[in-house]
């Protein structure tokens, strides 16, 4: 059996033992050997966080982004150079918080990226502040008496807004979330996988206990948009697999400029501005 | 008869002053005059005041003088704004079917012609109005119609050959009425000897043209004015051009969406003013850290905060020599008119992918919008890729992208080579681009990025010196002053000028040479404190004095030449 570990660098990762990010981090690069992709058709984009830390770990190309930002390069590299798999690794307060904007818009455009968000419902690596998606009434580092806001719903955003494959697995279900996974980094446009994931150090409400009694498979694929959200609203359990999936062309498939090849490859080597300096005279 | 004259049309926002300035600026221009155009409006779609300004020459004409010649007035309000800015012999042209002349006294020459109503009798809609002013000043400067008719067929026939033959219609009624009724008024401009050929275009049209001939594939930004009309004018031609043009949902967006594509190996840059450019700041940083090749246009305008939209101001320079935190090397060009702009974009994109860092193309309102009367730009440009990697490792294997070179340059690999592998990282990090927190390294990786500062000393000329080389007085200038103080050149005797079109890396030994041997130095710049002038003290220890301006408006030719004349 082919290993997967020619998409791993040298580095180990850095993770607290039996941190949910080992089961994402597995899932991931099973599905690149499933895939067979090859490491140097890949750019995986990273945000910052503890789910940013992969981007050490990976023997592929990386870019490691600021903060929330992992999105907008990620379309850009998509753009420049549509003949590579774009993958960015993100975490709730990064893609939910810090860019929640690139994450409503770039949906909408359809650009053809996975988003895999590590979704903790709080902050870890600064050590354990509340995230857009921290139930209400949490008590973290940066909310003593209870985070007061309501929790952000990001599949139900990304069913609103035109996402063209919205998936939940958890973060510790491997065998289901490499086949997620699989099916969203084949599927031609946005795909978002809000991954549930336990932060075993820094949040003591939500532990791996508190998901294993709420997390279950769903059966069958919803008829239409409006079931689908009936089902993101629910908070006494929570579904995992595909919420939603259609067909739509991506943003590099409608764009006039990419019909024939990538970016990357135009020819500038004659470059002729004849005919628009003709038109300033 | 004379070989100068400075035209201005004034009214509201929405009545075609613009498109009826650009048509008369390109009648003249093809005509082998020099011109130069300039425009003020407010932030408003309709409405509030506008104008539009066009100084036109026998010789070559660089900047507006505040002193008109011919005023046409769309309305009242215009007669009474610019009294300042009339001299007895001005022509004022208004429609008296429009408005009545302001009570008390008034300067200059009243032409009243019944626009609207020829307008009507030529079978135009009241639009065209603006064309029957257009030809009644084109009459009055003894200038035949037939290339204001060729311009006219261009800009209308898009839109079906019955308007263009009101429009012409309308022209022509416009001749004649001025024929008939004040041709003692002339005022007769002396036909240009050669026929130079030249284009009438924006400094940001220049920006825009400059980045194609560089090779850009990829230009992402948000609306701001001044900088929008880049976006505009790319857009437009994206098709043609096959580049890829997106509007991005923030400035943020647009600088993180085009380090993603200028990382996977396209010429890539964006645009804003200092309001995005605050938003962008972390970007710029990152874009120094992990040595990303890319082009940033900041058209200036007053800040701070929103300031004035739609006016111009020199007061970022301070903001781009010091944006983002920490430290990393940068280059800032200053152009000081069309022609450096078109060029030294072009040559942004060669240095941005030599050195592998953020250049910085520094204008303002009065250089992005002002039409400039230009010789034809070359056509042809074959540009060239740098700091490609030709060898790379093996397959599968990092490459060290980052790699401790003895000049701080190290070759790039993208995405989708053989064995090209590496992370692009806004961390700090090793030759692979792994995060690293080791002090050796990270001094190592710091001293790789700064050294790059000193070959760009060598590669860039950053200065260019107008009059003798030794004067009695002697100015110091950035960006688009240039124009001004040339025009004001024409008038002071035994002055001498300096102008940088590029303030960082600063051309430190020119600044200093000059500045040593003049009697007397001073900094002219559109911001309240003297920026450059600290930047010449931090970079010299030379004091000077400078002659500031910030209300928005340009310096005037005239103000120059009072402030520098005993």
């Amino acid at each position: 059996m082919e290993n997967s570990n020619k998409y791993l660098s040298h580095i180990k990762p850095t993770w607290c033992p039996g941190c949910g990010n080992f089961g994402i981090f597995t899932s991931l690069k099973n599905a690149f050997k499933k895939l067979d992709l090859d490491p140097s058709e890949l750019a995986v984009v990273t945000d910052v966080g503890c789910s940013g830390n992969t981007a050490d770990f990976l023997k592929t190309y990386v870019f490691h982004a600021l903060h929330g930002r992992a999105l907008p390069p990620a379309a850009g590299i998509k753009l420049a150079n549509h003949k590579l798999k774009v993958v960015a690794i993100i975490g709730d307060g990064g893609c939910y918080g810090e860019g929640l904007g690139h994450y409503i818009n770039l949906m909408r455009g359809n650009h053809d990226i996975t988003v895999l968000v590590h979704d903790n419902s709080l902050y870890s690596l600064t050590t354990g502040q509340t995230s857009p998606t921290t139930p209400k009434g949490i008590k973290t580092k940066s909310s003593p008496n209870g985070v007061i806001e309501e929790p952000l719903n990001p599949l139900a955003l990304a069913l609103a807004n035109s996402a063209s494959f919205c998936a939940r697995t958890y973060a510790l279900d491997i065998k289901d979330q490499t086949n997620t996974i699989i099916k969203a980094i084949s599927h031609s446009g946005f795909s978002l996988i809000d991954i549930l994931q336990p932060c075993i150090t820094f949040n003591k409400t939500q532990t791996i206990k508190w998901y294993q009694e709420r997390v279950y498979k769903l059966k069958n694929r919803f008829k239409n948009k409006e079931e689908a959200f009936k089902e993101t609203l629910r908070t006494d359990k929570l579904g995992t697999g595909i919420f939603w999936q259609e067909k739509r062309p991506a943003y590099h498939q409608e764009c006039q400029t990419l019909k024939n090849e990538a970016l990357v490859a135009k020819n500038i080597k004659n470059i002729n501005l004849g005919e628009l300096i003709d038109k300033l005279v | 008869m004379k070989n100068s004259i400075n035209i201005k049309i004034g009214g509201h926002a929405g009545e075609g002053i613009k498109v009826s300035g650009l048509i008369l600026t390109r009648s003249l221009t093809r005509l082998g005059y020099s011109t130069f155009s300039y425009s003020e409006y407010p932030s408003l779609i309709r409405g509030g005041h506008n104008t539009y300004q066009i100084q036109v020459g026998l010789h070559k004409v660089q900047a507006c003088l505040r002193k008109l010649d011919i005023l046409i007035a769309l309305n009242q309000e215009t007669i009474k704004l610019h009294q300042d800015e009339l001299k007895k012999t001005s022509l004022v042209i208004y429609d008296p079917g429009e408005f009545k002349l302001p009570l008390g006294e008034l300067k200059g020459k009243y032409l009243a012609i019944p626009l609207l109503k020829i307008t009507n009798k030529a079978g135009g809609k009241p639009i065209m109005a603006n064309m029957a002013s257009l030809a009644s000043v084109l009459t009055l400067l003894g200038i035949e119609l037939n290339t204001f008719k060729d311009i006219i067929r261009k800009e209308f026939s898009k839109k079906g050959e019955d308007l263009v033959k009101a429009n012409i219609e309308v022209g022509e009624a416009g001749k004649n009425y001025v024929l008939k009724n004040y041709f003692q008024e002339k005022l007769v401009l002396e036909k240009p000897k050669t026929n130079l050929k030249r284009m009438v275009l924006t400094g940001n049209e220049a920006i825009a043209l400059g980045a194609l001939a560089g090779g850009l594939q990829f230009y992402s930004a948000y609306p701001m004015t001044p900088a929008t009309s880049i976006l505009h004018y790319l857009a437009s031609i994206e098709n043609q051009t096959n580049i890829v043009v997106k509007q991005t949902e923030d400035e943020i967006s647009a600088i993180n969406m085009a380090l993603g594509a200028s990382f996977a190996g396209v010429l890539s840059m964006t645009a804003t003013s200092g309001g995005g450019l605050c938003l962008m700041a972390e970007g710029i940083s990152m874009a120094g850290v992990a040595e990303i090749p890319l082009v940033i246009v900041n058209s200036m305008r007053p800040g701070p905060a929103l300031g004035m939209p739609t006016w111009t101001s020199q007061g970022d320079l301070q903001f781009v020599l010091h944006i983002g935190h920490d430290e990393f090397p940068r280059i800032i060009f200053t152009p000081g008119d069309a022609k450096e702009a078109f060029e030294l974009t072009k040559l942004s994109f060669e240095l941005a992918e030599k050195y592998q860092l953020p250049v910085f193309i520094l204008v303002d309102k009065y250089l992005s919008e002002s039409d400039f009367s230009t010789q034809l730009f070359k056509k042809d440009h074959p540009a060239k890729r740098f700091s490609m990697a030709d060898n790379l490792g093996p397959k599968d294997e990092f490459y060290k992208r980052y790699k401790l070179t003895e000049n701080g340059v190290s070759k790039r690999s993208i995405p989708g080579q053989k064995g090209g592998i590496h992370c692009c990282n806004s961390y700090e990090h090793d030759e692979n681009g792994l995060g690293t927190e080791e002090g050796e390294m990270r001094i190592k990786m710091m001293d790789k990025r700064m050294k790059k500062m000193k070959l760009l000393e060598k590669e860039i000329k950053g200065v260019s010196l107008f009059g003798p080389k030794k004067a009695k007085l002697s100015l110091i200038s950035w960006g688009s002053n240039k124009g001004v103080i040339l025009e004001a050149l024409k008038e002071l005797k035994n002055v001498n000028f300096l102008h940088l079109s590029c303030v960082w890396p600063f051309p430190k030994k020119e600044v200093e040479e000059f500045i040593k041997t003049s009697e007397k130095c001073y900094s002219i710049e559109g911001n309240a404190t003297g920026q450059l002038t600290s930047l010449i003290k931090q970079e010299t220890g030379l004091t000077l004095q400078s002659v500031l301006k910030y209300d928005g408006r340009p310096f005037w030719v005239e103000e120059i030449i009072k402030k520098f004349t005993n």
